[in-house]
């Protein structure tokens, strides 16, 4: 990594900000084309149906309306749902664009509209006319996978879409020579991930060139683009996919949805440009949700608290298909279940359970959340049964900095850490030791504070190849224009995370120019080269070193050549000011414009050297990074209500070196609220049939600004040896560390009333009645009493 | 969605029943029924506006009476299915003499999906009790109508 900084390392605001808040951004709804006209979809108001009859002749013949299709229309012109990931003895649960026969969740298209202008087209949608047949529902994963269910696909006969196991360490002899055994079933709610943005899809095909544009609110381009040619059977280099602004991801738009293929068929098929905005219904119905996990641990620790062996057993509800990652999610909580633990055996059972709801798929952290809130809350649990400080078992447990890079007995080795590190800033910064002693205090008065701990390590920086489905390099072209200004062209695919600004600090420190002089062009795959995409945490520490190295590439392009003609060692000549400057003789330099000039002109290049200007770099890295840190979380509790107040929250965070501290703040903010979601409020609750009840804002619970605390944020430093960045990912930490944070500290103000686990969200309701109701039934209005009462009574015991 | 409760009625038992198992009568006490006809024996096609807050349209579906024991107990079956969702129920209808009066107990189970379940599940149960009231208190007004001297 340079060792200048003037631009990297910096806070430089976001060059992407003053056209979002301008209003300038154009995202697919705001495009218009020439002829353009509207799609939308008739979905299944029914989880589990045969459909028997789809009448579309009074839809047909409304005013406005071009064409309604179903399945039978398209059968064998559009492929089905592709899913990339591939699991030993993994059972076919395929998914047609279009329902073929029979729907499996609610949400479901079953037909497509297509009109002249929105209006038409709404209307237009409520005359189609579909005659289902209801089967039962299985709604609940552990049902749908017990004898007598109810089949969603005949390969799979038990609703077990697949059985993945991992073993490492001899977790027999563990529990043998465990003190303590602990057990404890913990959930992980099924979440909607809720982009501020829906969906939107626009595509446009022009017969004469035999081009096919495709304008898609996604995180993955290029893939898109493979994927759309394999579906509708185009050859791929006629395929264009164009990602403009996008209105917020984490992980929703990592997917190849069915919507994406049918309106770039529509397009092809009728000759007109079609376009598709998703309603915020339709995002709740049929994007795909997250988490939904059922975890069960049993753990055998030492009388002092430390790890002999984990087992976990893991029920994912992976929805009624498979989306493009949808199996492979709950193996990445496998991955991580040692958490920062030294963990000598583990044994770990996930069962992908096929149920009549949306598919879950990657929302931000993706897997790591679930495991971290698994093995966080565990950590607690100890720490409460041994009646010892949850930071001292924490620590007891924490591999040594020297033990790195440090090898799981789940099969990843963490590149690089230093957990005491993040801990003791925790600690320290959030006056833990005083904030104790004050919740002692305040438990006399019949006041409940708790303080909550999570020590979390994620994998990130998606990944090397060898254990990606589809590739984990990253490319990035840098091109230096002949005025002088830079265009890096990268394969990410940001949408909000501001790579647009590091990568132009990146550029101008290496080649001694200005941010302004720097453009970050993506998600156009007709100008950048073939990439991966933005998720897992890999913008940066993957395409940014991408970009770097074809940055480095061009520096010493342009240092070859004006060591020519300044008569100058190359090596010794260094960028700033937009000059090269010599080290050796005085203040001897040249523009940069001079060197750039030749490398065009090339008159003037060092015999044998390549005219022009460009790079390209395909990094491919040797392995995941391992960001770390630390997060103290502060609640009080209400007696009275239940109301759960977040009082302070303090994140340490470990993403190794930073480009720009203000995006990393940024993000961990982002990824704490989310976090809060999930702790505290968000919940995607479908009924016994199969209805999603919590299908709009009204409904589904979104933290909002009045719940938040103020959110403090330290970093260490702990470069990674993975990239020559030394930059490690920050893009899901905070919904990754500050989820068992909360509900710790939620747990712990409620230890008075013997409770030891809380599920998410920690609602009113649950906590008032887990105050009330908590044996032996206590008076709310002599709190502190009671309490003291019930531990003396459970210590006589 | 679990519905039950109890009415006493004015009436006969002979008299509830003839207005429970005539499509005439019926379609009178149905809120918001625009057509009700027989189509198979105890069996009705019927067509009903039915607004909850914003979410209101039209179902249409079938009505269909089962285990009759006259004039005792009925079980009525309905579905019906329209923009916005669809609806399904059945229950149990019976039907007691209380000095000269009828009461009459019902129980049963509804179920509704689509956008109505996922917009208008905070409202349905309120909805539904709401639309039972109507249909007995139109269901009494009949009945005393029909009543000499009531």
């Amino acid at each position: 990594m340079a060792t200048a900084t003037k631009y990297i390392g910096k806070p430089l605001k976001r060059k992407e900000d003053p056209r979002l808040i301008h209003g300038l951004a154009h995202y697919v709804d705001d495009l218009v084309l020439a002829g353009m006209l509207h799609a939308g979809f008739v979905r299944s108001p029914h989880a589990h149906a045969l459909i028997k009859f789809v009448d579309t002749s009074k839809a047909q013949s409304a005013p406005g309306v071009v064409a309604v299709l179903t399945a039978e229309d398209v059968r064998g012109q559009i492929g089905a749902v592709p899913c990339a990931a591939v699991l030993p003895d993994m059972k076919a649960a395929p998914r047609p664009v279009l329902a073929t026969g029979r729907v499996r969740f609610v949400g479901e298209a079953v037909a497509v509209v297509i009109a002249s202008d929105r209006y038409a087209l709404r209307d237009a949608l409520d005359l189609v006319d579909v005659d289902y047949e209801s089967l039962t529902p299985v709604v609940d994963p552990e049902k749908a996978i017990s004898k007598g269910a109810p089949v969603l696909h005949e390969p799979s006969p038990d609703n077990v879409a697949y059985r993945w196991e991992l073993e490492g360490g001899d977790i027999k002899k563990a529990f043998k020579q465990a003190d303590k055994v602990i057990r404890q079933r913990i959930l992980n709610q099924r979440l909607v991930p809720v982009a501020m943005e829906p969906r939107g899809v626009l595509a446009e095909y022009k017969p004469g060139e035999k081009t096919l544009t495709v304008w898609s609110s996604t995180q993955i381009p290029h893939l898109l683009k493979t994927q759309l040619a394999a579906m509708l059977g185009a050859p791929e280099h006629s395929v264009r996919v164009i990602t403009p602004e996008v209105g917020g991801g984490f992980g929703s738009k990592l997917n190849v949805y069915p919507e994406e293929a049918v309106i770039a068929h529509l397009a092809m098929r009728l000759g007109r440009p079609v376009k598709w905005v998703e309603t915020r219904r339709e995002n709740f119905l049929c994007t795909i949700h997250g988490r939904d996990q059922i975890g069960d641990v049993e753990a055998a620790v030492t009388k002092d608290g430390v790890l002999l062996g984990v087992k976990w057993r893991i029920v994912a509800d992976l929805g009624a298909y498979y989306q493009l990652l949808t199996p492979l999610i709950p193996t990445l909580t496998g991955l991580m279940l040692a958490g920062c633990y030294k963990v000598p055996a583990i044994r770990i059972e996930i069962i992908g359970a096929l149920t009549n709801k949306m598919s879950t798929d990657a929302y931000r952290g993706a897997g790591r959340p679930e495991a971290t809130y698994y093995i966080e809350r565990l950590m607690d649990l100890i720490a409460a049964e041994l009646k010892k400080d949850p930071a001292e078992i924490r620590r007891k447990n924490f591999p040594q900095p020297k033990d790195f890079p440090y090898a799981t007995p789940t099969g990843v080795t963490y590149d690089s850490a230093n957990y005491q590190k993040s801990l003791d800033l925790a600690l320290q910064k959030s006056g833990y030791a005083k904030l104790r002693k004050e919740q002692a205090k305040l438990r006399k008065q019949g006041r409940y504070l708790g303080i909550g701990l999570s020590t979390y390590v994620e994998i990130c920086a998606m990944g090397p190849s060898s254990a990606m489905p589809a590739g984990g390099w990253e490319s990035a072209t840098v091109r230096v224009e002949p005025t002088g200004k830079v265009t890096i062209l990268t394969g990410a695919s940001p949408h909000g995370q501001g790579q647009e600004t590091s990568f132009a600090q990146m550029g101008a420190e290496i080649l001694g120019l200005t941010p302004d002089d720097v453009h970050v062009v993506h998600g156009d795959t007709a100008a950048v080269p073939y990439g991966i995409g933005t998720f897992g945490s890999r913008g940066t520490a993957v395409g940014g070193t991408a970009a770097y190295k074809s940055l480095i590439k061009l520096r010493d392009k342009l240092a070859q050549i004006a060591g020519h003609l300044m008569g100058e060692d190359p090596q010794k000549l260094v960028f700033g000011d937009g000059r090269i400057w010599s080290k050796s003789a005085g203040n001897k330099s040249i523009g940069l414009i001079e060197a750039i000039g030749a490398a065009y002109v090339a008159k003037t290049l060092p015999p044998g050297m390549e005219p022009g200007l460009d790079a390209t770099t395909f990094f491919e890295p040797s392995n995941f990074t391992f960001p770390f840190g630390a997060h103290v979380c502060v609640v009080e509790i209400d007696a009275e209500t239940g109301d759960v107040r977040l009082l302070k929250y303090v994140a340490v965070d470990d993403c190794g070196n930073v480009l720009n501290p203000l995006l990393v703040e940024g993000q961990v903010h982002g990824g704490i609220v989310q976090a809060v979601g999930q702790a505290m409020f968000e919940e995607a609750v479908y009924d016994e049939h199969g209805q999603l009840i919590t299908g709009e804002l009204m409904d589904y619970a979104l933290p909002r600004a009045g719940a938040l605390p103020w959110m403090e944020t330290h970093r260490t430093v702990t470069p990674s040896p993975v990239n020559p960045l030394g930059v490690k990912g920050v893009g899901e930490a905070g919904t990754i560390g500050a989820t068992p944070a909360i509900i710790n500290a939620v747990v712990d103000a409620l230890a008075p009333f013997g409770v030891r686990h809380v599920d998410m969200p920690a609602k009113r309701e649950r906590i008032w009645k887990l105050m009330h109701e908590a044996p032996p039934r206590r008076a709310p209005r002599a709190p502190a009493k009671a309490a003291a009462r019930r531990q003396a009574g459970r210590r006589a015991k | 969605m679990k519905v039950q409760g109890q009415i006493l009625l004015a009436a006969a038992r002979g008299q509830v029943w003839d207005l429970l198992t005539d499509p005439a009568k019926l379609a009178k006490c149905l809120p918001g029924c625009e057509k009700l006809e027989a189509a198979g024996p105890d069996r009705y096609k019927v067509s009903v506006k039915f607004a909850l807050a914003a979410i209101s349209g039209s179902y249409s579906g079938a009505v269909e009476l089962s285990e009759k024991k006259q004039p005792e107990s009925l079980r009525i079956m309905l579905e019906g299915k329209g923009t916005p969702g669809f609806m399904k129920g059945e229950g149990r209808i019976r039907l007691t003499e209380k000095q000269g009066q009828t009461e009459l107990r019902y129980e049963g189970e509804a179920q509704v999906g689509g956008m109505i379940a996922a917009v208008g599940q905070r409202m349905i149960d309120v909805a539904a009790r709401r639309i039972i009231q109507q249909f007995f208190d139109a269901a009494a007004a009949q009945l005393r109508s029909s009543v000499p001297g009531a």
